[in-house]
């Protein structure tokens, strides 16, 4: 889970491998926002995978490699 | 990464929930992980019991563990460990266990902050601001090897 400068050094980096899930920063930030947001709030209560589907799904993050399960 | 709760959720009560939650007000406070000493001074509770509260959130997926000690590893989005993704938030300089995390910081601390990482490509530093939710540098990529249905497989790898 990196930040990188561009596409290219995404696939020189995976070497072959099969690439996993791309997204801008700004939609990351969105995502680190949702996601945990909630963490120090005294009423913290942990996600139900479905929660933190809806999360996903929400910022568009579909398809099988968002899929929790 | 972020937390997934996954785990062994079966195991863990309100009284588990509510030492998770001290656990992380001590981590903020103290600017690392607590120890089990530490944790037990700041809950009133023995040091057995700390141990034995933190395996449950362990195995829950609340928080991680290096065992069989215990210390925390993780209490995601901090890390407890020195890592290559480095928050300076809230005053205070922070270990995030990933980019995900790092954003992560700044959001469970509500503050705005800089973080710094090297492109794991060519090594160059990535410094960037966060203000208000928002990074600076919006040209970055943020890429994820495993499918999020195995994240939990091995933690630290993620």
């Amino acid at each position: 889970m990196n930040l990188f400068r561009s596409e290219e050094h995404i696939e020189r980096w995976l070497d072959g491998r099969a690439p996993g899930g791309t997204i801008p920063v700004t939609k990351l930030a969105e995502l680190a926002e949702e996601w945990w947001g909630d963490r120090l709030a005294p009423d913290w209560r942990p996600h139900t995978f479905e929660q933190n589907q809806a999360i996903l799904d929400r910022l568009g993050l579909t398809g099988g490699f968002w899929r929790l399960r | 990464m972020g937390e997934v709760f996954g785990g062994d959720t079966a195991a863990v009560d309100q009284a588990d929930i509510e030492f998770r939650n001290a656990t992380y007000a001590l981590f903020v406070e103290l600017g690392r992980a607590p120890t089990v000493k530490e944790a037990a001074g700041f809950t009133g509770a023995a040091q057995g019991e700390v141990e034995e509260g933190w395996r449950r959130l362990h195995e829950a997926h609340a928080l991680v563990l290096d065992l069989p000690e215990p210390a925390i590893r993780m209490a995601n989005p901090f890390s407890a460990v020195p890592t290559s993704f480095r928050v300076n938030a809230a005053g205070r300089d922070w270990y995030a266990n990933c980019a995900w995390d790092a954003f992560g910081v700044c959001a469970v601390l509500g503050a705005d902050g800089r973080i710094e990482t090297n492109c794991p490509d060519c090594g160059e530093e990535i410094r960037l601001e966060v203000r208000r939710s928002r990074p600076d540098d919006e040209s970055l990529l943020f890429h994820c090897l495993v499918p999020a249905a195995h994240w939990w497989d091995d933690i630290v790898f993620t």
